[in-house]
C-alpha cells in the first residue's frame, strides 16, 4: 500500500518533465521509478507475521475512575518495525482515539499505554488492534486485517457505589441498636445476648434480679439485635429497570441501594443473597459474609436492563427455592401498574406467606414537579393521574402485607437502610 | 457482510434489468430502415408505404418508384416532381450532393436524414435535438400542408434551417440552391400502421402531392460509390477523403467503423501519446482539438503525472487504520416519557373536561387532608368546611370544586390556578400526603 509520501514524490518529480526530450516517456519512466521505490520499501518493511501483541494491566475499574492497559508490541523479525498502531476499544470504554507511532528494534519489544476512562458500567472489551508496518523510506506500508492477532482483554467497570457515603451513619445507628457504642442505656436489641456485671450508669431497669440473686453480684441483661438472619436482594432487570431516573437507568439506582444494604446487613451479621431476574436469572450471589461485597460488585457490574416483561412467577419460584428459612426479601422494581399488577400481585401471597417482603422502587422527582399545579394543566393532570396509579399499586401491595418503599433517587439507599434497621430493631426480620 | 453486499446488489440489479428490458423493447419497436418493407410503396407491412402510395394515386399524382439514387435524381431533374427519399442514410453522399442542382420546380422530401449525412452533403439544414420517440404536436407554422393536416406525429428530430419550421422544428422547409427541400424527422406519418393517427395521412399526402409526379426512392441497402467521381459544381476538395471511406456515411444511426478507420489513418502526433490511453490523447486527424496544440507536450505530461499522484493519494487515503468499532447501546427510556405522552394526548384530544375533573379531584383530596376530613365525605361537608375556613362565599367554593367543565384552554388554566390558590388558602403550603408520611 502506498503512502502520501509516494504521491508527493510523484507530484514533485513533475517539475523535471519539461527537461525530458519526450515528456510522455518521462511520465512513464518517473512513475515506474517511484513505484519501484515503493515496492522496494514494501519489501523492506517488517513482516506482519513476525509481530506479536500482548496485553497487561487493569482488569477492573470503578466507574468514573481511570485505568491503564498496556499493549506490548514484540518484533520477532530481523528488520526494524516502524509502525502505526491503533488500539480500538468499544466507545464506552473511553479510550482516546489516538494512533501510536512506535519504532521497535529487531527482537525487541515496546509497550503502548492506553488510558481508559469508561463511561458506562459493565464489561468493556478491547475490540481490535490495527497495525501498519512502514518501510524505511515511508513510501509504502504493510497492513492486513486480523494480523497480528488481537489479544483479547476485558475491563470490568464496577458500579460507582455512590451511596457509600451513607454507610458510616447507618453503621453508627446499627451500633446504637446493638448497644455496643453507647454504654448508657440498654441496647435496644430484642435478642438476649448475655449477662454481665452492673456498672454505674447502666439502666437499673435492665438488672436481672433473678440472676443477681443466684450470684452475690448485681447482673444486668444485655440485648442485641437478631443475628444470622437472611436478606435477599432481588433486582428486577426487566423493561421497567431501563427507565432513566435522573441521569442513569433505574437499575443503576437499584444496584447502588442493594450494595449499601448488603454492606450494612453483612456488618449486622446477616447473610445476604442476591438475585437478578427478568425472564431468566441473570445473576446470583449467595452466602458468604466477609468477602461478600467484592463478589456482589463483581456479579452486579455486567448487568444491563433488557426490554422484556419480568417474569415474577420465576422470581417468586427462585426465591422460594433458594430460601428455606424465613428471610427479608427486598424486591427492587418500579411501582408500575402494568408490570406489578399483572405480574407480581397474583404470585405475591405465596412469597409474603413465607418471607417478609419489601418492594423498593426509586422514582423520578420530575414526576412530582410536573404534578404541581403551575404550568401546563394537561401535563399536571397526566402527572397526577400517574401518581394516583402508583398510589393504587402501593395500597394493593400493602394489603398483601408488603412494605412499600417509594423514594426519590437521592435518598433511596438511605431510606432502604432505615427500613431495614427499623425492621431489625423491631425484631421482625 | 453478505447482507450488505445483497443490499447494494439487489436495487442496482433491478435498475439494470429495467434499463435492459426498456432498451431491448425500444430497439424491437423501432422500424429498421434497412428492411425492404420500410416505407416501400409496394409493401403492405405495418412499416410499409403502400397506403400512402395509394392515397397519392387517388389524388391523381403519378408515383414513380426507383431503386437507384442516380435514376431518382435523373427523374426528378425533369421538374414538376417530388423526390421522396425515405432512407437518405443509405444513398451515397456523392449522389445526394447532386440534389443541390435540382431545378426550382422540384421538391425534395428527406425522412430523418442522419446528422452526419446532412453535414457531408452540405445541406442547408442542421440536425439539433433528438427525441426518444415521435410526438404529435400542433403545426404552429404557415406551411399550407401542415396547416391542413393539423396535429401530426412529426416531431422526432429537430432541425435548424432558414425557412419555415413546423411542428416545433420537427419539419423544416427551405430552399437548397433552387430546389425546395423538406426535411422531416419522423417516419410515422408515412407508415401504413400510423397513417390513420391524428393528421398523419393528410400531412404525408400534402407533403408529396404538390407536384404531378412523386419519384419514390425505394432503396434500403448501401449504395456502391460512383465509378468515377461525379462533380457537382463548386465543392471538389473536401470530398476526396470521404469518398475513400465507403462505410463512413453509410449506415443509419452510427457506425463504429468510421471512428476506427479515422484513428488508424491519423499517424501524425500519436507517436508520443502511446502508453497513456486513459486521457484519450490520440485525436483523429480531422477532428483534432485546437486546445491540444495550444500548450506544449510537457504541460499535458505534467497534468497526467499529477493525475497519477492524485490517484496515489486516493489509494493512500482509502486504506483506514482499522474500521470503526460498533457497540450495542443499553436500552434506556426517559423517566417521564409516558407522563409527557399522556399530557400531549390530553391536549390533542382537547380533553378539558377529564383534565378539570382530575385537577378538582386532586384539590379536593388535598384540602380534605388539610382540613382533616375523611376523603370519602360528601361534597357538602367539604365545601362548607372550606368556606368556613377561608371565608369565601360557599357558592364560589362549590362552583370551583364541582362546577361545569371549562370550555377553553384559558378557562382551564384559570381553573388550575384557582384550585391552587384555594389549596394555599386552606392550609399551610401544600404537601403531598404520601411525602409527609415518609418523613
Amino acid at each position: 500500500m502506498l503512502t502520501g509520501r509516494t504521491a508527493a514524490l510523484l507530484a514533485l518529480s513533475t517539475v523535471t518533465l519539461p527537461l525530458w526530450p519526450s515528456p510522455w516517456w518521462g511520465v512513464v519512466v518517473l512513475t515506474a521509478a517511484v513505484l519501484a521505490l515503493a515496492a522496494v520499501d514494501t519489501a523492506l518493511a517488517a513482516p506482519l507475521r513476525a509481530v506479536r501483541l500482548s496485553r497487561d494491566g487493569a482488569r477492573a475499574v470503578r466507574l468514573g475512575e481511570t485505568a491503564t492497559v498496556t499493549l506490548g508490541v514484540h518484533n520477532d523479525s530481523p528488520r526494524v518495525l516502524r509502525a502505526q498502531v491503533r488500539d480500538s476499544w468499544v466507545p464506552s470504554a473511553g479510550a482516546p482515539s489516538r494512533v501510536h507511532r512506535v519504532l521497535v528494534e529487531p527482537h525487541a519489544s515496546a509497550a503502548l499505554e492506553t488510558t481508559l476512562t469508561p463511561t458506562r458500567r459493565g464489561d468493556r472489551p478491547a475490540v481490535r488492534v490495527s497495525l501498519r508496518s512502514y518501510g524505511p523510506m515511508g513510501l509504502a506500508f504493510r497492513q492486513r486485517a486480523g494480523r497480528p492477532a488481537t489479544p483479547a482483554w476485558r475491563l470490568r467497570v464496577l458500579p460507582r457505589f455512590d451511596s457509600r457515603r451513607f454507610l458510616p451513619e447507618k453503621t453508627a445507628r446499627l451500633r446504637t441498636l446493638e448497644g455496643a457504642q453507647v454504654t448508657r442505656g440498654r441496647g435496644q436489641g430484642t435478642e438476649f445476648d448475655a449477662l454481665r456485671e452492673y456498672v454505674i450508669g447502666d439502666d437499673v431497669r435492665s438488672i436481672d434480679w433473678r440472676a443477681s440473686a443466684r450470684r452475690s453480684d448485681v447482673l444486668v441483661r444485655t440485648w442485641r439485635p437478631e443475628r444470622d438472619r437472611r436478606v435477599v436482594c432481588v433486582l428486577d432487570t426487566g423493561r421497567t429497570s431501563a427507565v432513566r431516573v435522573g441521569d442513569e437507568p433505574r437499575l443503576d439506582a437499584s444496584i447502588d441501594a442493594a450494595l449499601l444494604l448488603a454492606a450494612l446487613a453483612s456488618r449486622a451479621g446477616d447473610q445476604v443473597d442476591l438475585l437478578a431476574v427478568d425472564t431468566v436469572v441473570r445473576a446470583t450471589v449467595s452466602g458468604g459474609r466477609h468477602v461478600l461485597l467484592p463478589r456482589l460488585v463483581n456479579a452486579l457490574a455486567p448487568l444491563q436492563p433488557s426490554l422484556v416483561e419480568t417474569d415474577f412467577e420465576l422470581v417468586v419460584g427462585e426465591v422460594l427455592r433458594r430460601e428455606r428459612k424465613r428471610a427479608l426479601v427486598v424486591l427492587f422494581t418500579a411501582l408500575e401498574p402494568g408490570a406489578l399488577g399483572e405480574g407480581l400481585l397474583p404470585v405475591l401471597p405465596r412469597l409474603a406467606a413465607r418471607h417478609r417482603v419489601i418492594v423498593a422502587a426509586v422514582h423520578d422527582p420530575l414526576l412530582e414537579r410536573m404534578a404541581e399545579p403551575s404550568g401546563d394543566p394537561y401535563l399536571s393532570a397526566a402527572a397526577i393521574r400517574t401518581l394516583g396509579e402508583r398510589d393504587r399499586v402501593r395500597s394493593a401491595l400493602t394489603r398483601n402485607g408488603v412494605t412499600v418503599l417509594d423514594a426519590p433517587l437521592d435518598v433511596f439507599p438511605s431510606r432502604l437502610c432505615d427500613a431495614y434497621l427499623t425492621l431489625k430493631q423491631a425484631g421482625r426480620l | 457482510m453478505r447482507m450488505r453486499w445483497l443490499r447494494m446488489a439487489v436495487p442496482l440489479g433491478i435498475a439494470a434489468l429495467l434499463l435492459t428490458v426498456t432498451g431491448i423493447t425500444y430497439a424491437v419497436e423501432q422500424p429498421d430502415p434497412t428492411d425492404a418493407d420500410f416505407l416501400s410503396p409496394a409493401s403492405e407491412a405495418p412499416i410499409g408505404g403502400r397506403a400512402l402510395a395509394d392515397a397519392l394515386r387517388a389524388e391523381g399524382v403519378d408515383v414513380h418508384r426507383t431503386t437507384s439514387t442516380l435514376d431518382a435524381i435523373g427523374a426528378a431533374y425533369e421538374g414538376d416532381a417530388t423526390l421522396f427519399v425515405p432512407v437518405p442514410g443509405v444513398s451515397h453522399p456523392d449522389y445526394l450532393r447532386m440534389l443541390e442542382s435540382l431545378p426550382a420546380s422540384t421538391r425534395i422530401v428527406l425522412v430523418d436524414p442522419p446528422a452526419r449525412t446532412l453535414d457531408t452533403i452540405a445541406a442547408p439544414v442542421a440536425a439539433t435535438g433528438r427525441r426518444w420517440a415521435a410526438k404529435a404536436t400542433e403545426p404552429g407554422c404557415a406551411l399550407d400542408e401542415a396547416r391542413r393536416a393539423g396535429t401530426a406525429a412529426a416531431l422526432r428530430q429537430r432541425y435548424e434551417a432558414d425557412g419555415e419550421r413546423c411542428y416545433d422544428a420537427g419539419l423544416v422547409r427551405t430552399r437548397w440552391s433552387a430546389a425546395e427541400l423538406v426535411v422531416i424527422g419522423a417516419n410515422e406519418p408515412f407508415r401504413n400502421d400510423r397513417a390513420g393517427e391524428h393528421g398523419n395521412r393528410a400531412l404525408a399526402v400534402g407533403l408529396l402531392a404538390t407536384k404531378s409526379t412523386v419519384v419514390w426512392l425505394d432503396l434500403h441497402e448501401l449504395e456502391e460509390p460512383p465509378a468515377q467521381p461525379v462533380d457537382p459544381p463548386g465543392s471538389e476538395e473536401p470530398e476526396r477523403e470521404s469518398s475513400e471511406d465507403p462505410s463512413g456515411e453509410g449506415v443509419v444511426g452510427g457506425d463504429p467503423g468510421s471512428g476506427e478507420s479515422g484513428e488508424g489513418r491519423s499517424g501524425n502526433g500519436s507517436g508520443q501519446s502511446e502508453g497513456d490511453g486513459d486521457n484519450g490523447a490520440a485525436p483523429p486527424s480531422e477532428g483534432r482539438n485546437p486546445l491540444w496544440d495550444a500548450f506544449p507536450d510537457w504541460f499535458w505530461a505534467i497534468l497526467v503525472q499529477l493525475a497519477l499522484a492524485a490517484l496515489v493519494v486516493a489509494v493512500w487515503r482509502a486504506r483506514r487504520l482499522g474500521p470503526p468499532v460498533s457497540e450495542p447501546l443499553p436500552a434506556t427510556v426517559r423517566g417521564a416519557e409516558t407522563v409527557l405522552g399522556r399530557g400531549r394526548l390530553y391536549r390533542r384530544a382537547k380533553a378539558r373536561g377529564p383534565t378539570a375533573d382530575i385537577l378538582r379531584e386532586a384539590a379536593r383530596q388535598r384540602t380534605a387532608a388539610l382540613l382533616r376530613l375523611e376523603p370519602d365525605d360528601d361534597g357538602e361537608a367539604l365545601a362548607s368546611a372550606i368556606a368556613a375556613h377561608t371565608g369565601r362565599p360557599r357558592d364560589d367554593v362549590d362552583d370551583l370544586l364541582y362546577g361545569a367543565s371549562p370550555e377553553t384552554d384559558e378557562e382551564l388554566v384559570a381553573l388550575a390556578a384557582d384550585l391552587d390558590a384555594l389549596a394555599h388558602e386552606v392550609g399551610a403550603p401544600p404537601v403531598r400526603t404520601d411525602e409527609g408520611e415518609q418523613r
